[in-house]
């Protein structure tokens, strides 16, 4: 009997092997074609794929392009627009590509022989990072200076503001972890608790066709797992497209704070 | 931030030992190069292909409808006037009509009227000649009443009497028993 091991479906392993580069500073890269990178690859040609046939310039749009526009608008309406507001258009081509990219990985991650890219957490990491020094970025360009008035509360007595600093910093700061790990997390989670039920079901269903008597029990704890397995994998279709727009609703807001920044937006 | 030597020892104990295989640090760099060189790829596609052209087909549409609704507009407008031209038209034929109508009728009834006037006239003439035809006639008549009378009265006397009576007489005792 094969062993369970829930982290297995995690491990990376190389596709496309590619000698090591070395690089200052870092030391040896090893760009290898791995799953992960293997799955990010394909994620971005569905995406390319879809976009290049959707977005078309009908004026009476097919299904495919009401879809594309609909996913246009929605990014458009709720996220840079309703979170950013009118300033937020020059960021909805970043936006969009987060929240349609991570939701592509999650769900292709659901695919059956998918894998979970979005588990991995440094690709989360990445993204995280990315976007936290995206929302700094900004911050120094649109604001210069004025950038640091983003950790000093407005409208407080001073001594009560230079106390609530430090934490306003550290919840800055935090930014990128929690980004990161709220995104591992749900992915991981999903995926090591549907394998779990999944191995129940093999478990149960073996145990209860070959043992006696009350162990025949066994086959209604594998039916009941299997149940389980199809609630959470809706479960988890759910929580694909939840946590990709988690993530971009959180860039728009970090966005927001640095973008309006004393306009009292 | 990779030491070949734990690259090597992290592989495989990650393989059989069940911990998390995300943590396994060496298999981060290439994942992180990945994930950045990928996404930039795709946003570049997003920010000068996909978006524009969505943005563009978008605005497109807006501009279109509000075009087709101001054509719609103007055109119902138009429609408006033009039915508003057509009935006064209408109202003033009418009232055009009414008038011709009015004055042939003003214009019959002077004329009957006129007609009955001089109708009347005639008739007025007619029947004043056939009194006076009347008059003359029965005046004819009278005087042949007071002849006949004397005749009578003449016959009366010479049967009664037998004495002719004289005509002066006669016409004398008339007078008395007119009188």
């Amino acid at each position: 009997m094969a062993a369970i091991d829930p982290m297995e479906q995690f491990l990376i392993h190389k596709v496309v092997p590619v000698n090591p580069i070395a690089v200052p500073v870092i030391g040896q890269l090893d760009l290898s074609i791995t799953n992960s990178v293997l799955f990010m690859l394909i994620a971005a040609g569905i995406l390319a794929l879809f976009f290049f046939v959707a977005a078309k310039r009908q004026i009476v749009p097919g299904r495919m392009q009401a879809l594309a526009e609909m996913t246009y608008g929605m990014v458009d309406g709720v996220l840079t627009g309703g979170i950013i507001g009118d300033r937020g258009r020059p960021f909805l081509p970043f936006i969009l590509t987060l929240f349609l990219f991570i939701a592509t990985l999650n769900v292709l991650g659901l695919a059956p022989g998918g894998f979970a890219v979005t588990s991995q957490l440094a690709v989360t990491t990445a993204l995280a990072v990315m976007t936290f020094l995206i929302v700094i970025i900004v911050g120094l360009v649109r604001n210069g200076l004025g950038f640091f008035k983003l950790f000093m509360p407005s409208g407080m007595p001073l001594p009560m503001a230079l106390g609530v600093m430090p934490i306003e910093i550290i919840s800055f700061l935090v930014r990128p972890l929690t980004l990161a790990m709220r995104l591992f997390g749900n992915m991981l989670g999903g995926h090591v608790v549907t394998y779990m039920f999944a191995s129940f079901v093999i478990g149960l269903g073996v145990f209860g066709l070959t043992g006696a008597g009350i162990a025949h029990l066994g086959l209604a704890g594998s039916a009941v797992s299997f149940l389980m397995i199809v609630a959470l994998t809706t479960l988890e279709f759910v929580v694909a497209f939840l946590q990709a727009f988690v993530f971009a609703a959180l860039a728009c807001v970090y966005l927001n704070e640095v973008v309006n920044l004393g306009h009292g937006h | 931030m990779i030491d070949p030597a734990h690259a090597q020892a992290a592989a495989p104990g990650a393989e059989g030992a069940g911990g998390l295989p995300q943590f396994d640090i060496s298999m981060w760099p290439g994942q992180i190069v990945w994930a950045l060189v990928i996404f930039a790829v795709l946003y570049v596609l997003f920010a000068r292909v996909f978006v524009p052209r969505i943005a563009d087909t978008i605005g497109d549409r807006e501009d279109k409808i509000a075009g087709d609704i101001g054509d719609a507009r103007r055109l119902r407008d138009a429609a408006k006037a033009d039915m508003d031209a057509a009935a006064a038209e209408m109202a003033q034929a009418r009232a055009k009509a009414h008038k011709v109508a009015s004055e042939a009728a003003a214009e019959a009834k002077a004329l009957a009227a006129a007609r009955q006037a001089e109708e009347e006239a005639r008739l007025a003439q007619v029947l004043s000649s056939a009194e006076a035809r009347i008059a003359e006639a029965r005046a004819e008549a009278m005087g042949h009443v007071r002849g006949i009378a004397v005749d009578a009265a003449q016959a009366m006397v010479a049967r009664l009497t037998g004495a002719e009576a004289r005509p002066d007489e006669v016409e004398r005792a008339l007078d008395a028993a007119q009188a």
